[in-house]
């Protein structure tokens, strides 16, 4: 099958009538400005109930039209409820720990949807730089910018975890937004091709050494021989032996496929060259300004600096003539280090 | 080798079979839920951490609708790209996280009102 293919003719057509699909938004936007967070008694499970119906409706509406075969399986729904559901916590959520630890859920949601279109890398990726990496350093932080509870006290959250700004205007602008990017939808869907790309296999060209370990491993190699793809053909071609064969497709031992993570390294090395340098440079930059801006400020005042810049130079007489910045350091924190004195002269 | 059997099993269950049945819409839905939940988030929510918790909310709704087109397209740049969503997921944590402890040890809290004052 050729991935492009006619547009305008969707396997499914209008698939849910714009009018439902608006009033499940209005639905839904209803449900979770009520879940979001509000001082004194929310009515927070009603707003998660009302916001989980409209979800649950529309993936319903969705499926309506549609023959058994033609929807998505079991797997998806699970995926998704799990996902949507712990999104809707973490915004909801009064204690940030756990709302980090509810999108941590909804990370491993998101991978099993990645798993379900057959992206293997990305969904690994996703739990090990996600949940993993960034997830941990928000708990960590978390647990260093939150005030520890008095002796004896009871452990209340902040005043500014338990109210929501504006939820009304926020939710209406945000499902507005939904509404008019889901339209699409309504015009009918199309099934997903479902084979690989046009020769998943052409890539074994490009990797030789893979196609003679596989093939030694299975015993089909015999010492001697050496093994190509010919991609004309779609075989492997073995040669050097008494006489060349040919392994035509169903005589190639299992694991002689190409895998995602090789794809997926194929385009981003072959498709995209550099960029990968540029993802770096990135992450550099972000490490050079995680640690400028996260460096330890040790306040002094002026007397002390003073005898500090003093007690330096009486021990060490080269010190003015060589290094001037100290002495510079010393008269340009006068501003920063005291922001209410400056405001107030 | 065990992880290698363990493919025709799922096979034979008819997992495959669900590669072949997926639709682009619904996946495309749920990738704008979850944006607009995220979207919702940052709105609303006072706390400081948690607003950035919710952009990388966004992030991931952008994650799996980009996945969601490679698959339908089949083009594993969609995957490529995922890789750089990521990448600038953890630069924009990193930058953000420690502009958040600055912050939290000037004044003390989350609250992002109480920036209100650094405008203009």
């Amino acid at each position: 099958m050729s991935p492009r293919r006619a547009c305008g003719v969707p396997a499914i057509p209008q698939i849910i009538s714009p009018i439902a699909l608006f009033g499940l938004c209005v639905l839904g936007g209803a449900g979770v400005c009520l879940a979001l967070p509000r001082r004194g008694l929310s009515p927070q499970v009603v707003g998660g109930l009302i916001a989980g119906l409209a979800g649950g409706l529309l993936m319903l509406a969705l499926g309506l039209n549609a023959s058994r075969d033609q929807l998505p399986n079991i797997y998806f729904y699970v995926f998704s409820v799990l996902g949507l559901g712990a999104a809707l916590r973490v915004i909801t959520h009064p204690k940030p720990v756990y709302a980090a630890l509810y999108f941590i859920l909804s990370v491993i949601a998101t991978a099993g949807l990645f798993l379900l279109l057959s992206a293997e890398f990305m969904a690994f990726a996703l739990i090990i730089v996600y949940a993993g990496a960034i997830l941990i350093t928000y708990l960590f932080v978390i647990m260093l910018a939150t005030q520890a509870p008095e002796e004896g006290q009871e452990d209340v959250a902040a005043e500014y975890d338990v109210a929501a700004r504006e939820p009304i205007a926020a939710t209406a602008v945000a499902f507005v937004l939904l509404a008019a990017l889901s339209v699409m939808v309504v015009r009918g869907i199309e099934r997903m091709p479902s084979v690989a790309p046009a020769d998943p296999n052409a890539l074994l060209a490009d990797m030789p050494r893979k196609v003679d370990r596989v093939l030694k491993d299975a015993g089909v190699l015999a010492a001697g021989e050496t093994a190509a793809y010919d991609a004309a053909r779609g075989a492997i071609v073995v040669s050097g032996g008494e006489a060349s064969r040919v392994l035509t497709q169903d005589q190639w031992p299992r694991g002689l496929t190409v895998t995602n993570s090789e794809l997926v390294g194929f385009n981003l090395l072959r498709d995209h060259p550099g960029t990968i340098e540029i993802a770096g440079v990135i992450l550099l930059m972000a490490m050079l300004g995680a640690v400028v801006l996260s460096r330890k400020q040790v306040q002094l005042d002026e007397d002390a600096k003073l005898a500090r810049v003093t007690q330096l130079a009486a021990a060490d007489p080269s010190f003015e003539r060589v290094s001037e910045s100290p002495l510079e350091l010393v008269q340009q924190p006068t501003h920063g280090s005291h922001p209410a004195q400056g405001g107030v002269s | 080798l065990s992880l290698a059997s363990a493919v025709p099993t799922l096979a034979q269950t008819g997992f495959p079979d669900a590669l072949s049945q997926v639709t682009l819409a619904h996946y495309i839905v749920v990738s704008g839920v979850m944006f607009t939940l995220g979207l919702v988030g940052f709105l609303t929510r006072r706390n400081l951490i948690i607003m950035f918790l919710c952009t990388e909310l966004m992030f991931q709704a952008a994650g799996l609708a980009l996945i969601a087109f490679g698959r339908y397209h089949l083009d594993f740049s969609g995957q490529t790209f995922v890789i750089f969503v990521l990448t600038v997921a953890a630069a924009e944590a990193a930058m953000a996280l420690a502009l958040v402890v600055l912050l939290f040890r000037r004044k003390e809290s989350l609250s992002a009102e109480e920036w209100r004052d650094l405008q203009g």
